[in-house]
């Protein structure tokens, strides 16, 4: 089963454009990362921009529609993630507990639809579309 | 530069209903022509938050809040990561994206960190290993 582990820093949605973290929450984090690799856990992770130096598009009515960034009215964004797979939702729920965030840091736990919950035909496609986006990862790095 | 496009919630997806076949049609095409732009790292779609937890965190404690989540509009049903130019490129494929709500959708457009952003520290080093090992 794979979970998205979502990081939800309060303040974040305010945060100015070039804001990073700072350099000791890293290295904890760091530590943090490490584990989850070595556990062979780990399938990918990532730190957003702050949402002022992001966009949201909208459809309303059919015709996209770009606002850049910082909202308004967000009340609260995501800051980071990690992609892991583990095989029950407990061993979910423990990975996320032993993150070393802070008070004013929420992380939210959410399972990952796989090609096989939309039926044999989609799970035949995406196998297809995996081996692409390997490939694009592959000439990329 | 990597861009990630957040697919926002909607009441739909919250409440687990699968997208019609149509719209699932023209993701596929929309994913396959990212594809075919060489720009396609990643795409995922994410389970109602009903199913979903969120832990919250106070010195050393740890409280976990069982699913839904009430802000459906700040809720995330899925997403897709890109590597493309310019901030402008990822607008373009941004706008081509099929509406992925009901009638009004939204996504979200975040670039993401590079580890050159952070500048030389021991830490970064050990997470430049780690992505080498990842990719493995």
């Amino acid at each position: 089963m794979r979970f998205m582990m979502l990081m939800i820093p309060k303040g974040y949605e305010k945060a100015e454009p070039g804001t990073l973290p700072d350099p000791k929450a890293i290295a904890a984090m760091m530590k943090y990362n490490e584990e989850l690799a070595k556990a062979g856990v780990l399938l990918g992770l990532d730190g957003l921009h702050p949402p002022a130096a992001g966009a949201r598009v909208s459809f309303s009515g059919g015709k996209p529609k770009v606002t850049d960034g910082p909202f308004a009215e967000a009340k609260e964004v995501v800051g980071g993630y990690w992609m892991i797979q583990v095989k029950s939702k407990q061993e979910a729920i423990e990975w996320a507990s032993r993150c070393p965030a802070s008070d004013n840091e929420t992380i939210e736990i959410r399972q990952v639809f796989e090609a096989a919950d939309f039926g044999p035909e989609i799970a035949k496609e995406e196998r297809v579309l995996l081996k692409h986006m390997e490939e694009n990862r592959t000439a990329i790095s | 530069m990597r861009f990630m496009l957040i697919v926002k919630a909607s009441k739909d997806s919250e409440a687990g209903i699968m997208p019609e076949e149509k719209l699932i049609a023209a993701m596929a095409t929309y994913h396959e022509d990212l594809v075919k732009a060489g720009v396609l790292l990643d795409a995922s779609g994410l389970q109602p938050s009903k199913k979903g937890w969120r832990i919250t965190f106070s010195g050393g404690k740890r409280t976990i809040t069982d699913g839904p989540f009430a802000e459906t509009k700040e809720l995330i049903a899925g997403y897709t990561i890109i590597q493309v130019k310019s901030r402008e490129e990822a607008l373009e494929w941004a706008k081509r994206m099929p509406n992925p709500g009901e009638k009004d959708g939204e996504i979200e457009i975040r670039q993401l960190f590079e580890l050159d952003d952070f500048g030389d520290s021991a830490a970064i080093d050990r997470f430049r290993e780690m992505e080498v090992s990842l990719k493995k």
